[in-house]
């Protein structure tokens, strides 16, 4: 008899335990949380969802590859042996007020073809906000060497012709790596060349016109660009840098486009 | 009547040797104490702290600071072929005090190079509070196994610690006149298992006589570790299917994403506004993202170290290869071998070949934290930091640790693989425990 009420107990103390300990919340003596148990996998771990993934992500087309490589490389030495000892030197002798008011000072100048295909796109609201941009920056930030409308709710949003040419529908053509600009393709190095006329046909606060006569200004605007790209080849550090760099910028600008 | 007497006398004996023999207590932070935001592992690890919780730390261009190459293994520059032109010196960043100072070296983790995320972010925490900072690249990264590494296959933790000892030896070499007051060492992931093994080295060769070692996140047993991460990429993923596969399901989330918030704004942020969004990423596709990243980095190894060894599994071994050549063939082949099929390639057999055979099980011994345990036990100047959650662990391995380094062991609660490091606490406990 009292065997059988201390098995009850028993059991029923059992159950009291197990209902205490819900599964997901597991911790075993030491305090480990074995954080895979939340996870389901796939019951015979024969998936080969990274294989399939990958292997679709490397199919870009990139018919002048072999080229393509040999200036990425020579790019990537352009990099290590000019461009970046020069924008080191460059932020050695400006003080930071300075580098600032030069990046505003271009990225305002852009904000012309930003506008531009903003509208070619029949995109209203954002014509309107970085035509606003473009208005509060030339005057009350001096001609852009200033940012304020980014504080006033105005960020800066990037619209090129190469976007635009996306937008209705242009395909991207064969995978391009550009001398000093790095990769590209074809629609968007024709976008590059479409912006570059614009912005000359434009000539907005005389810039354009300026640079014919000082190349000085085309370096500046160089170094700046360079100087606010973070991107480093060898970054990735990976034997396959130029594959990952070829899916990113297409996946990038296909992202650009949709937005 | 002699009864209680007896009894009271057998408590007070234990209670005396509980508390002289049972062994100092690790730190356990408290849950509810701790702060950290991040409660998902797998969120943490990825995302890691939000930005207004992390330490405010000084600019890079406020920092002096350069990259320095070393020629540690001149015959490189023949073996590699013409497009590793990039790797054939080994690179190292160190960041100066303007007057004398302790000098800490910081090992990067699996596949990471001397300038990662983490290694950026220790070296900003520790050039702030007065140290000059090396940061070195992982013994698994390319360019450490081009241009560095003797056997050029990484996995055999004492190996890979002497060639990190040869490096910061030649560090230590190229700047005679930086005034150093003392050593320090610490790593993060795999970077902290070398750097046990280092400070091992260290008490013989007596190079640094390293002061203090900070083990971040480190792996117990490497076969767990690799275990855990090739499994990874099993996960039962949704939204997966014939037409989609899984980056173009995660890159489709992100542009629905952004074309709610109406603009691309990419900063430190975007990843927890991300995960607040309805196009949040789950458990299983987090975790696939972690795996993924993992796989990539054991594709390089696998084909680096196939290629410079020529043992001809991904490439052949008189493939011509120049500035020109595509690698994409070599990269497919590379990336359907895991961190296990590395191993069991080209790491056991060399291995094997090199010390007369001898079973996986004593390699897992020889390569992980078990090999050290009488040395970290005994040695105070070592300390750990580790998540109960981190994915890199598996059952028993905490035990291990708590065992080992007693009240040297400091646990947190949350984090996933070094999500916290960037945690303003953890990083005052790092400085902490460098400056007591």
């Amino acid at each position: 008899m009292a065997k059988k009420y201390l098995l009850l107990a028993a059991l029923s103390f059992t159950g009291v335990a197990h209902a205490a300990q819900p599964p997901s919340t597991a911790t075993d003596p030491d305090g480990f949380k074995e954080p895979l148990k939340q996870l389901n996998f796939n019951p015979g771990l024969d998936q080969r969802e990274f294989e399939r993934s990958t292997l679709s992500a490397l199919e870009v087309y990139d018919p002048l590859e072999s080229w393509n490589r040999r200036v990425y490389h020579f790019n990537y030495r352009f990099d290590e042996w000019v461009f970046l000892p020069v924008v080191q030197g460059y932020q050695f002798i400006t003080p930071r007020f300075v580098r600032s008011g030069v990046s505003n000072f271009f990225s305002n100048l852009g904000d012309v073809t930003n506008l531009l295909n903003a509208a070619l796109q029949l995109k209203g609201k954002r014509s309107l906000q970085v035509g606003g941009r473009l208005v509060v920056n030339t005057t009350l930030g001096i001609a852009g060497l200033w940012d304020p409308a980014t504080k006033l709710g105005l960020p800066k949003q990037n619209e090129d012709f190469g976007q635009t040419l996306g937008y209705y529908g242009v395909p991207n053509g064969p995978y391009i790596v550009l001398p000093i600009f790095g990769p590209s393709n074809l629609r968007d190095t024709t976008g590059l060349l479409t912006d570059y006329g614009g912005e000359a046909q434009i000539n907005f606060l005389n810039v354009s016109q300026e640079s014919g006569r000082h190349p000085e200004i085309i370096v500046l605007r160089g170094i700046d660009k360079r100087y606010t790209t973070s991107f480093r080849y060898g970054q990735l550090n990976s034997p396959f840098e130029y594959e990952k760099v070829r899916y990113v910028y297409t996946e990038s600008r296909k992202l650009q486009i949709a937005e | 009547m002699l009864r209680p007497l007896r009894l009271a006398a057998l408590l007070g004996g234990l209670l005396m040797s509980a508390l002289t023999l049972s062994p100092a207590q690790a730190r356990d932070i408290d849950a509810a104490g701790y702060g950290f935001p991040l409660t998902n592992p797998f969120e943490a690890t990825i995302a890691t702290t939000p930005p207004d919780l992390r330490p405010k730390l000084p600019l890079d261009e406020d920092i002096d600071q350069a990259d320095y190459t070393l020629n540690i293994r001149p015959e490189r520059e023949l073996i590699l072929p013409d497009n590793f032109w990039a790797v054939k010196k080994l690179r190292y960043r160190l960041a100066k005090q303007d007057h004398a100072a302790p000098l800490i070296f910081l090992i990067a983790g699996t596949g990471a190079a001397y300038n990662s995320a983490i290694n950026e972010f220790l070296k900003k925490l520790f050039w702030q509070a007065g140290y000059h900072v090396v940061q070195l690249s992982s013994p698994t990264s390319f360019d450490f196994i081009s241009a560095a590494s003797r056997f050029a296959t990484p996995g055999i933790t004492s190996d890979d610690a002497e060639d990190l000892y040869r490096v910061m030896q030649a560090v230590r070499a190229q700047h005679p006149k930086l005034p150093i007051t003392d050593f320090y060492l610490s790593g993060y992931s795999l970077g902290a298992l070398d750097a046990a093994f280092v400070s091992k080295l260290d008490e013989t060769r007596r190079s640094f006589n390293f002061k203090k070692v900070l083990l971040l996140n480190p792996p117990v047993n490497l076969y767990t570790s690799i275990n855990n991460l090739d499994k990874l990429v099993q996960t039962r993923v949704k939204g997966i299917d014939s037409s989609t596969t899984f980056y173009e399901l995660v890159l489709s989330k992100l542009t629905r994403y952004f074309q709610q918030k109406g603009y691309i704004d990419l900063n430190d942020a975007l990843l927890y506004d991300f995960q607040e969004s309805k196009q949040h990423l789950s458990n299983e596709q987090l975790a696939m993202l972690i795996g993924v990243s993992f796989r990539f980095s054991a594709a390089d190894i696998a084909f680096t170290s196939d290629l410079i060894n020529r043992r001809g599994l991904i490439t052949p071994v008189k493939y011509p290869i120049r500035e020109g050549t595509s690698l994409t063939p070599f990269m497919r082949r590379a990336l359907q071998c895991d961190f296990d099929c590395y191993m069991t390639e080209q790491v056991i057999p060399m291995w094997r070949a090199r010390t007369d055979g001898g079973s996986v099980l004593q390699l897992i011994d020889q390569v992980s934290l078990y090999a050290l345990k009488d040395y970290l036990h005994s040695n105070s100047k070592i300390a750990v930091m580790h998540n109960a959650d981190d994915v890199i662990l598996g059952p028993g391995d905490l035990n291990f640790l708590r065992k080992t380094f007693g009240d040297r062991l400091t646990v947190y609660p949350f984090g996933g693989h070094c999500g916290n490091l960037n945690y303003r606490v953890n990083a005052d406990a790092m400085l902490e425990w460098f400056r007591g």
